[in-house]
């Protein structure tokens, strides 16, 4: 039958042209579209993924609510108590309580790749009469160098520069700017009402965003030191060997210490729930147009079973039966559906290609030509071939079996 | 063993109209037989029905032996391919496909259409479209349309060969050399043929002549009736 259905395709070459370049559009549609956003969503998620840690062991502080007290002060059998004024105010500590207890459990967890202790302190940085407020990080250089990739972006000096003590500071690209300082410059850092401490500027990092651009980083036990808060941490950063792992290990770890814990999914929930809108958005106009596709396979076919009344009839009378007549145009519809879909995967494989070289974003260092982010994932490609073929095979089976019900007495006596 | 239809009736419709009514008749194997009357008698649904085309809605029909009414789709399909041919009034050749891969169609059922193409070949050079072999049904004209679909019937060798007016489309000159063919398959290759023709030059040409009306035999020159 498939020698027959190849013959009835090839001798309705318009037709089986325009079935199959709906078909081919429609792949090609899926995999050039899906490319493009799983291609940014992947670019985004690498972004949060690497650039940060994956896990936040940080200090848990909860503000205080207006009826927080009730319990404490009156008990249960209260109806109400009115507060004048309300309690108000943060509960909880300045630092991870038992950091020596986490580390024990994140070196023996066979899932974490790295830690990495971080003390962060809003400091003010002041050269000559220029004060600008900023973040200041404590860490071991070596270890936040495994937990994100801050050491990447370097463009002047090392990271681990500040590894040796001694008061040394690197500085955020953005933060260097405001203070129109230079490498090598001995800049004054303040904490709170602490006394200036003087740091020399070391290196120097450029992100490509603003908010990262205005921290500046320095050895744990400086900024410690500094802050008048010796051996104190609030942040653990925890690079997992698979992202995947941290929204589960988060949850696990948040009923082990007061610790609030939460994973890089946590975290940007908002970017989230834009993929899912995305994703919905792109599945629903994709389908859109394999259904149109399949509409098109439908059409063709039925009206090839109404002209083809009387080849029906002839070929039951021959000895054909039923299964053959419905493999004969069904055979036609996936002929076209596999044929469009492998032309339209490979098309839209190339075009993902050609879309890859274009320069259409700005420049980052990670991305220093601002190509576009295009997934050439095979999850993409499984996906166009399943519902391509999905949307053939449904649209060529009503018409085989409609085809397959007629009977050869049927036809002959209505005259084909 | 033969064909044997027992009270076979037909009605269609809604309300019904009877086309056949209580046919009971033998036909020999390698009898040529021609079905005749006026339009509306019941001669092509008597033929159809015979060949399992059709279903009698009373009655039984049996095809060496086998009752064909009782059969199941996949047996009365291999049935059809490998013992019974057709050939109607219009050829029915399928128009995407060559003369040769026309009468190899019956053939590519069950996967013998290697093995039967010297036959084929054989086949339309007796009929005289040998040279016109790689030619389509449209390059053909009508007579040798005819001859191609009765080739086409007769590839499987088979027992039994049902002409609906085959030479109704067709010239005097045409009809003829049809006519010849059938009574070749009778008398050379001993196959059953059941013709229907309104034609009674034709009719006359068959050794047995049944004639209906109104959905009766009223006439069979059967020499040993059943």
């Amino acid at each position: 039958m498939i020698f027959l259905a190849i013959r009835y395709l090839l001798e309705r070459k318009r037709q089986t042209l325009l079935t199959l370049l709906g078909v081919f559009f429609g792949t090609l549609a899926f995999v050039a579209v899906s490319g493009f956003f799983k291609g940014f969503q992947g670019f985004l998620v690498q972004q949060l993924v690497n650039n940060a840690a994956q896990v936040h062991i940080e200090i848990r502080q909860d503000y205080l609510s207006d009826h927080v007290l009730d319990v404490p002060f009156f008990s249960n059998d209260l109806v109400h108590a009115f507060w004048n004024p309300p309690p108000a105010g943060v509960k909880g500590y300045l630092d991870i309580q038992n950091p020596q207890a986490w580390y024990n459990r994140l070196n023996a967890d066979p899932r974490v790749e790295a830690y990495s202790p971080t003390m962060t302190a809003a400091a003010l940085f002041n050269v000559g009469l220029i004060s600008v407020a900023a973040n200041l990080i404590g860490c071991n250089p070596n270890q936040q160098a495994k937990v994100t990739t801050i050491a990447d972006y370097m463009i002047a000096g090392k990271f681990t520069d500040i590894a040796f003590g001694g008061n040394r500071v690197i500085l955020g690209d953005e933060l260097m700017k405001r203070l129109g300082a230079g490498m090598q410059q001995n800049i004054l850092v303040s904490v709170g009402t602490n006394s200036a401490v003087p740091f020399k500027v070391v290196g120097r990092f450029y992100t490509g965003s603003r908010g990262l651009d205005l921290q500046a980083f320095a050895a744990l036990n400086d900024v410690q030191r500094v802050n008048k808060t010796p051996n104190y941490v609030n942040e653990i950063g925890v690079r997992l060997k698979s992202y995947l792992d941290a929204d589960a290990l988060a949850r696990s770890w948040a009923h082990l210490g007061p610790e609030r814990v939460e994973s890089w999914g946590d975290q940007n929930l908002n970017i989230q729930s834009v993929f899912a809108i995305q994703n919905a958005l792109r599945l629903s106009m994709i389908m859109t147009v394999l259904i149109v596709a399949g509409f098109g396979i439908y059409n063709i076919l039925n009206m090839t079973v109404n002209q083809k009344r009387q080849d029906i009839a002839i070929l039951r009378a021959l000895g054909y039966d039923t299964f053959d007549v419905v493999m004969l145009f069904f055979a036609q519809g996936m002929i076209v559906g596999v044929c469009g879909t492998v032309l339209g995967l490979g098309s839209g494989y190339l075009f993902c290609r050609w879309l890859q070289s274009l320069s259409f974003m700005l420049a980052t260092p990670s991305n220093p030509q601002g190509h576009l982010h295009i997934s050439l994932d095979w999850v993409i490609y499984v996906q166009a071939t399943g519902l391509a073929l999905l949307s053939a095979a449904i649209a060529s089976v009503l018409p085989a079996r409609a085809a397959g019900k007629l009977t050869p007495i049927d036809i002959i006596r209505q005259g084909g | 063993m033969g064909i044997l239809s027992k009270h076979v009736g037909i009605k269609f419709g809604s309300p019904a109209v009877r086309v056949l009514n209580d046919i009971s008749v033998e036909i020999k194997d390698g009898e040529f037989v021609s079905l005749s009357g006026r339009s509306g008698a019941g001669k092509s649904t008597l033929l159809y029905v015979l060949s399992s085309l059709d279903n009698p809605t009373e009655g039984s029909v049996e095809i060496s032996g086998q009752d064909i009414t009782k059969m199941n789709s996949i047996d009365l399909h291999r049935f059809r391919n490998e013992q019974m041919g057709f050939v109607f009034q219009f050829h029915y050749l399928i128009a995407e496909l060559t003369s040769i891969q026309n009468v190899l169609m019956p053939a590519m059922k069950c996967k013998r259409d290697v093995e039967l193409r010297p036959r084929a070949m054989e086949l339309l050079e007796k009929f005289g479209l040998k040279e016109k072999h790689d030619r389509y049904p449209r390059q053909l004209s009508g007579g040798e349309q005819q001859r191609l679909a009765i080739a086409r019937a007769l590839i499987m060798k088979p027992k039994y060969l049902f002409a609906d007016e085959p030479t109704g489309a067709l010239d005097t000159v045409n009809a003829e050399s049809v006519m010849k063919i059938l009574q070749e398959c009778s008398t050379q290759d001993k196959m059953t043929v059941i013709m229907v023709t309104h034609d009674p030059d034709f009719a006359a040409m068959a050794p047995r002549k049944i004639v209906l009306a109104d959905g009766k035999i009223i006439s069979d020159n059967a020499t040993n009736p059943s």
